[in-house]
């Protein structure tokens, strides 16, 4: 009798414990988005990825915001003017943009933050997502001339992107800005963040919204917002499922099935910029060949591979530059691009010498998670019904990108390497990265290739730019130098709980959440 | 006494001492350049930043130079800045450790609690079909993955009965991620209670005390227990160091905050300065705990001590 009143004391305590405590850990009106990772820094001069970006976007303002199909538009900078060398931008503010301490946001802040990106002591890891700026001059309280070393007509999209948000210059006395606080203007204001656990956000009741894609002018209808990071996915899908989370990235193996039973909604990101493709190690045999790299593209059926992984989650992408960016046009891009035509495959592969016992081998390489790697076994399948011998092998981000470049600067073997890169960008811009010598990989370069992408950045009349930017990609495509595969490809994907209503993503997968209303 | 924990604190900063060495080793031992690696996905990153990168780590040095540097900033408590955000790891590691030490705590005390009563039970019911049975579950206990146990734990209790919460760091979240550690380690903790109490109860002091007419109860108790404890304790601070590596796991399915989760993101970031200061956290906990068990080993069995004088 004892043992079986102590286990029920144990049971009952369990009980009341938590019927006692708070599941969710949230006010009433606070909305729950959970995410797998966490951001790295809240000072957007100090980190680079996608988890950061998503929550400068919610915190901080730019002096230009993006419409539902990509195109800048003012936001804290009402208007702007540029001189006729496009090397001097004049930016005039709205007036009434207070910060989160109070203070008004105007050109000195936008001063502010622009030098210490461009600070020698300190050099921000995003300098390069403000272009060749030189000086940033306080002409009055609201406005601000940029001088920029040479014309960059990419400036425009890139003051729109979270990568140049404005931070306010209180932020310069305050102890620990960037790990304990951060001083924004954004329409939800720090309360604070644990690292590693979450981010708690109170509302912005002065928050005047001029240019972000969210219906509401004013401040967020919901009293907080709370990022939580659950890096497992079946956990994330739990918390879905017992309404402890609002909003997550559920398991793509179980979309189907959410669908079906229609208790959480599912949303898909559009104009993301994320383009996934094809690209070579091209000093050495056999992708130094440009037949070997077009056997590759013909071989490939993204159609049918998307289709067979993710459903109607992602689609096929035909340019360099995915929807949403300046310059992609699908049809455009689907005359250069190599079609999916397995016999034109073998034919090419026979003509370099292969066959049947002496297939072309290569590495595929491929980064975890996001079931690319399941992608990258059918693509596998594809090209080994052509004779190619790929081999998969599946790492992190981080190490992708360094034995990308390893392996592009590896001029001996026989044996090539491939991989599955992933870039997002909001302009195309990015293709000077990429390609333009020495290039971000160390990859294909061409004085040829060098001379159309530096026409891109300087050519002011959008007309002459968009034709500029199309040769780019009929060079590339033709090239088989970067073969688009598919797009959206990374966290894109969002699971939303039945009572949460009006949430949207932005292009460039920036989810906005001032809109939102929770249904009781 | 004095002299055996002396003993064991000597061998303890040498542990500590050869991680050290080890640690600034770590960065060395992956090919290619580290900071090339550690950058890999900032493309804004200009060869100069990198330079600076490679001199703040000192790897612009030599390594006994680099050692040097390194044990001349623990000893000033720095343990470096995050490459990813360029916060101090001291004050990463310090914000999570306490999370993964409750976690261990408490799951050591659920393995413990479930673990020692049915080793000694079973230890007990020797050769019944209690014994089988019990036995057999501690198998299929240890054989669990945490990763599977835990789901299966967070669906049942977080999501069909709605009991606890599935993610979160308050003291209802500790109860999933405490259990799912604790159950496999209390099938562990059932298997070595059994073998040890099966150990002492065929000793001639326990046939002696039960010839003599003490009650049962009380030979089990006051003889049997005490004796059979013994490498049950030595078995915690191995478990400990065990527990401690499987809340990386654990803690991942429960979003656990702890130092375990630190280290894996850090492994997939390439963060060596979060690394080289998660080993050394680890080793320094492992360390520390077992000296506490040794000192309570000695405390319970006066021969130990007396061997070491």
């Amino acid at each position: 009798m004892q043992k079986f009143l102590g286990k029920h004391a144990i049971c009952a305590g369990i009980l009341a414990l938590s019927l006692g405590g708070s599941v969710a850990g949230a006010g009433a009106k606070d909305i729950v988005w959970a995410r797998y990772g966490d951001i790295d820094s809240l000072d957007p001069h100090r980190a680079t990825s996608t988890l950061s970006l998503q929550v400068w976007s919610l915190m901080y303002d730019t002096l230009l915001a993006v419409d539902a199909d990509g195109h800048p538009v003012p936001h804290v900078a009402k208007s702007w003017t540029s001189n006729d060398t496009g090397t001097e931008y004049t930016f005039s503010l709205n007036e009434g943009v207070t910060c989160h301490d109070g203070t008004p946001l105007d050109a000195n802040d936008v001063k502010y933050t622009i030098d210490t990106a461009f600070d020698s002591e300190k050099p921000s890891l995003t300098k390069g997502s403000w272009g060749p700026i030189s000086s940033a001059e306080v002409i009055d309280p609201l406005t601000v001339k940029l001088t920029l070393e040479t014309p960059f007509v990419a400036l425009i999209p890139f003051l729109a992107d979270s990568f140049s948000s404005i931070i306010c210059d209180s932020n310069e006395d305050a102890a620990g800005f960037g790990t304990d606080t951060a001083i924004g203007s954004g329409p939800w204001k720090l309360v604070s963040w644990t690292k590693g656990d979450k981010i708690v956000f109170e509302k912005n009741p002065e928050y005047k919204n001029f240019g972000k894609l969210a219906e509401n002018p004013g401040a967020p209808y919901m009293d907080g917002l709370i990022i939580t990071t659950v890096p497992e996915p079946q956990a994330r899908f739990a918390a879905l499922k017992t309404g402890e989370v609002h909003i997550a990235e559920p398991p793509f193996d179980d979309v189907a099935a959410i669908r079906e039973s229609g208790d959480l909604q599912i949303m898909v990101a559009e104009n993301t910029g994320q383009n996934v493709f094809w690209e070579f190690a091209v000093h050495r045999p056999p992708f130094n060949d440009k037949r070997a790299r077009l056997a590759v593209a013909h071989a490939t059926d993204a159609a049918a591979a998307i289709n067979l992984i993710y459903g109607d989650l992602s689609i096929p992408e035909n340019c360099p530059v995915s929807r949403g960016v300046f310059g992609n046009d699908q049809d455009f891009c689907a005359e250069y691009r190599p079609a999916y035509d397995p016999e034109k495959s073998k034919e090419l592969l026979a003509e370099l010498g292969y066959s049947e016992s002496n297939p072309l081998e290569t590495a595929l390489l491929v980064w975890t998670g996001g079931n690319r790697q399941k992608l990258g076994e059918v693509f596998q399948a594809q090209l080994a019904e052509v004779g190619i011998k790929a081999s998969i092998e599946i790492m992190d981000i981080g190490s992708l990108n360094a034995r990308v470049r390893q392996e592009n600067e590896n001029t001996e073997g026989t044996t090539g390497s491939m991989d599955m890169m992933t870039w997002s960008w909001y302009d195309p811009d990015i293709l000077y990265a990429l390609w333009h010598t020495p290039g971000a990989y160390r990859g294909y370069t061409s004085p040829e290739l060098d001379a159309i992408l530096d026409e891109t950045r300087v050519l002011t009349d959008p007309e002459a730019r968009k034709a500029k930017v199309q040769e780019a990609f009929k060079y590339l495509l033709s090239n088989a130098i970067h073969v688009p595969l598919y797009t959206p490809g990374w966290e894109w994907v969002f699971a939303v709980r039945p009572e949460v209503k009006n949430f949207h993503v932005a292009p460039f997968v920036y989810p906005i959440f001032s809109d939102i209303k929770i249904e009781d | 006494m004095l002299s055996f924990l002396a003993g064991r604190l000597t061998m303890g900063f040498l542990t500590i001492f050869v991680t050290t060495i080890l640690v600034t080793l770590l960065i060395h031992l992956v090919p290619g350049d580290p900071v090339q690696i550690m950058y890999a996905q900032s493309q804004g990153t200009t060869p100069e930043q990198m330079e600076e990168v490679r001199k703040s780590l000192g790897l612009d040095k030599s390594i006994p130079v680099q050692y040097a540097m390194f044990i001349g900033r623990l000893l000033e408590g720095d343990l470096g800045n995050t490459i990813r955000g360029g916060q101090p790891v001291l004050d990463v590691i310090l914000q999570r450790l306490p999370n993964t030490l409750v976690l261990a705590v408490a799951a050591m005390a659920i393995a413990i609690l479930i673990g020692v009563p049915i080793g000694f039970f079973a230890a007990y019911k020797q050769g019944t079909i209690w014994d089988v049975t019990l036995m057999i579950t501690a198998i299929a206990g240890i054989s669990m993955p945490h990763f599977w146990l835990g789901l299966i734990l967070l669906f049942y209790f977080a999501v069909d009965l709605g009991w606890l919460p599935v993610s979160g760091g308050g003291p209802l979240n500790l109860v999933l991620p405490a259990l799912t550690l604790g159950l496999s380690n209390a099938a562990i903790f059932a298997r070595l209670t059994r073998s040890s109490m099966i150990d002492v109860l065929s000793q001639d002091f326990v046939q002696t005390a039960i010839a003599k007419g003490l009650p049962k109860k009380l030979v089990l108790r006051r003889h049997v227990l005490r004796a059979g404890l013994i490498p049950i304790i030595t078995m915690m601070g191995l478990q400990f160091a065990f527990m401690m590596g499987g809340a990386i796991v654990v803690e991942n399915i429960f979003s656990w905050n702890g130092v375990g989760r630190m280290a894996v993101e850090a492994i997939f970031q390439r963060d060596y300065p979060i690394i080289q200061g998660f080993i050394l956290t680890f080793a320094v906990v492992v360390v520390f705990v077992s000296i506490m068990l040794d000192a309570v080993y000695a405390f319970i069995d006066p021969r130990i001590r007396r061997s070491q004088t």
